[in-house]
């Protein structure tokens, strides 16, 4: 008894048996459950790089999609054009990815608040855009097809899902490590200040500018990753999954979730989000319906999303304590 | 050929001044940019489909599309965006999650086809002048925005109204220490913003089709002319909208393959250089 006092253990051992439990899903679980743990962590780290921003920065950005899209897409149109292999492909959607990031970075660095959540809207369009009408490329609406998961890659088995499965939780668990470590770090002390008050992180002589933009390429970043994870998952890329709904999902979990506690709120929100389209799509087509009242719902209770909620509980729980 | 294609842009940018004009005061005075503005877009053109369908009148269709869609914007406002007043984020939150949500209403109240809205009999045909054919409808179109625009920058300019909307637009704290009561001006901007979007709705769905989807397109367009413009700024909305609409027109028909990439990169073009919009003017600190 007095082991499960301590706290700080108790967590270490919750995480351990997690761990444990995450590493053996594919030893006994179903196809249908390893197929969705997939599912859920690539969405999940699409909406760690929007709650990244928007925890840290306070900037609800709808342009997450973007590098995800554009990496996807330059891997996509290498392997079905047989321009070049994986191994330089992936560099490259990565390096185009970022370039473009970069660039929007500059662009959206002065605004803040609706009109950073209006230009990138816009600037998703743009690319979007480029992606449905240059058919040429990208093939159009109906997107690219038929990309294979490498074999090279198969180092876990024989069973390409199972391989799947790993690749994706250490790059999801990689990820999720460097976000933690991020924002314990001062770096993201101090994009927490610019947060809550840039005048005054300028005058302290922080240069807010770089500090944002850096925050907006490791958002990009995690976005890449995520759009790697899902051409390989999916084995297509079309121009559906840049369009204002998609970015809506990432943002609607993120929120659900909760921004303040960054992976935390993600994978708590994805998970729901996830879970109710699949089980409403079997029995409703108005999935999106019960989303969105589920969205404004949270929004207009608890802003600060469900793990707020935990939070709240568990402060009222050691508060009683003192008094005791 | 080309003049037609201008004609044909300046159709296309009646219809959306008509939208940006609304957009435009919503985000002025309320300081929130309305996701939901092309929702009321897709149903006013639903609601005037309807309209058209059980009276055969089709002005009345237009009639009924833009009160129905004050309407609802009213109730949005009243009932939802209240709730969050001051916490611009969490405002425009609101109406984007009112925009999925309606969004997927449309679709199962409408289907999720296009529908075809009758151009009433009146304004059927062309008009030729020497060798051009221009359908009277267009004309029409661009006729109503400029009768819309004239309205409003009358209503904007000589009442009182519109005086105290141009001052709550430079600093509503201020006007509200006046006794105006700014939260019941917000209700009203707010509808009649839906108001505008609803009668877009029904001209431009006449235009084209009015189609589940059609929102999100309308409201990109929209927020591209807005941004253009310069936020909250009326002769932006004009300057905006004739760019935009022209960009439109002549891109599809001369490189239709990247006639909406063209439409984008100017806007961003303009923002690198002037963040506030061509006539927007930088916000008061």
């Amino acid at each position: 008894m007095k082991f499960l006092k301590n706290t700080a253990r108790l967590k270490q051992a919750g995480f351990i048996v997690l761990l444990l439990f995450l590493v053996s899903i594919p030893v006994f679980s179903t196809q249908f459950f390893l197929t969705m743990m997939i599912r859920y962590m690539y969405f999940g780290l699409l909406t760690i790089s929007f709650s990244f921003l928007a925890g840290q920065l306070g900037l609800f950005s709808l342009m997450v999609p973007v590098s995800f899209t554009i990496t996807a897409y330059t891997i996509a149109i290498c392997q079905v054009k047989n321009i070049m292999p994986l191994q330089l492909s992936l560099p490259l959607g990565f390096a185009i990815a970022l370039i473009f990031a970069a660039v929007c970075g500059v662009m959206v660095n002065k605004t803040k608040e609706t009109s950073f959540l209006m230009l990138t809207l816009v600037l998703s369009q743009l690319v979007w855009s480029i992606a449905l009408q240059w058919t040429d490329l990208t093939n159009g609406s109906t997107g690219l097809l038929g990309i294979q998961f490498p074999e090279a890659l198969n180092i876990f088995g024989d069973k390409p899902n199972v391989n799947q499965y790993y690749w994706t939780f250490i790059l999801f668990g990689i990820c999720i490590v460097l976000v933690w470590l991020l924002t314990r770090s001062s770096y993201g002390m101090r994009l927490r200040g610019i947060r809550d008050s840039e005048s005054r992180m300028i005058a302290l002589g922080y240069n807010t500018a770089a500090l944002k933009w850096s925050a907006f390429m490791i958002s990009a970043v995690i976005s890449s990753v995520s759009g790697i994870l899902f051409l390989y998952y999916t084995g297509m890329i079309s121009p559906d999954l840049m369009s204002m709904n998609s970015s809506n999902q990432a943002l609607i979990s993120s929120i659900l979730g909760g921004t303040n506690s960054i992976i935390g709120g993600s994978v708590l929100g994805t998970v729901i989000n996830r879970t109710l389209e699949l089980t409403l799509s079997g029995i409703t087509k108005r999935y999106a319906l019960v989303t969105g009242l589920l969205f404004l719902t949270v929004i207009l209770v608890i802003p600060d999303g469900l793990t707020s909620v935990f939070e709240r509980f568990k402060r009222g729980r050691k508060e009683g304590g003192e008094l005791k | 050929m080309i003049f037609s294609t201008f004609l044909n842009g300046l159709t296309i940018a009646g219809y959306l001044f008509i939208m940006a004009i609304g957009l435009n005061l919503s985000f002025g005075l309320l300081r929130i940019v309305n996701m939901s503005h092309g929702t009321f877009y897709l149903f006013g053109g639903f609601v005037g489909w309807n309209v058209l369908k059980v009276t055969g009148n089709w002005f009345l269709g237009l009639l009924a599309a833009g009160i129905s869609m004050g309407v609802l914007s009213f109730f949005e406002e009243f009932f939802l965006l209240r709730r969050a007043r001051g916490k611009t984020t969490m405002e425009t939150l609101i109406t984007l999650s009112f925009s999925v949500i309606c969004a997927d209403l449309a679709i199962w109240i409408w289907g999720g086809f296009p529908r075809q809205i009758k151009i009433p009999k009146i304004l059927m045909g062309q008009f030729s002048i020497g060798s051009i054919n221009f359908p009277k409808y267009n004309l029409f179109i661009i006729l109503f925005a400029a009768v819309i625009g004239i309205t409003f920058w009358l209503i904007l300019k000589k009442t009182k109204i519109g005086m105290i909307i141009r001052a709550g637009v430079d600093n509503f704290e201020i006007v509200s220490t006046l006794g105006i009561n700014v939260g019941r001006l917000f209700t009203w901007v707010f509808a009649v913003s839906g108001f505008m979007a609803g009668l877009a709705g029904m001209i431009g769905g006449t235009f084209q089709m009015i189609s589940p989807g059609e929102d999100s397109k309308v409201m990109i367009y929209t927020l591209l002319i807005v941004i253009l413009g310069g936020m909250g700024s009326f002769g932006g909305a004009i300057v905006g909208a004739l760019i935009i609409g022209m960009i439109f027109t002549f891109g599809s028909v001369f490189a239709p393959q990247f006639a909406l990439f063209f439409m984008f990169a100017p806007v961003a073009i303009v923002l690198v250089f002037r963040p506030q919009g061509l006539f927007g003017r930088r916000p008061a600190k």
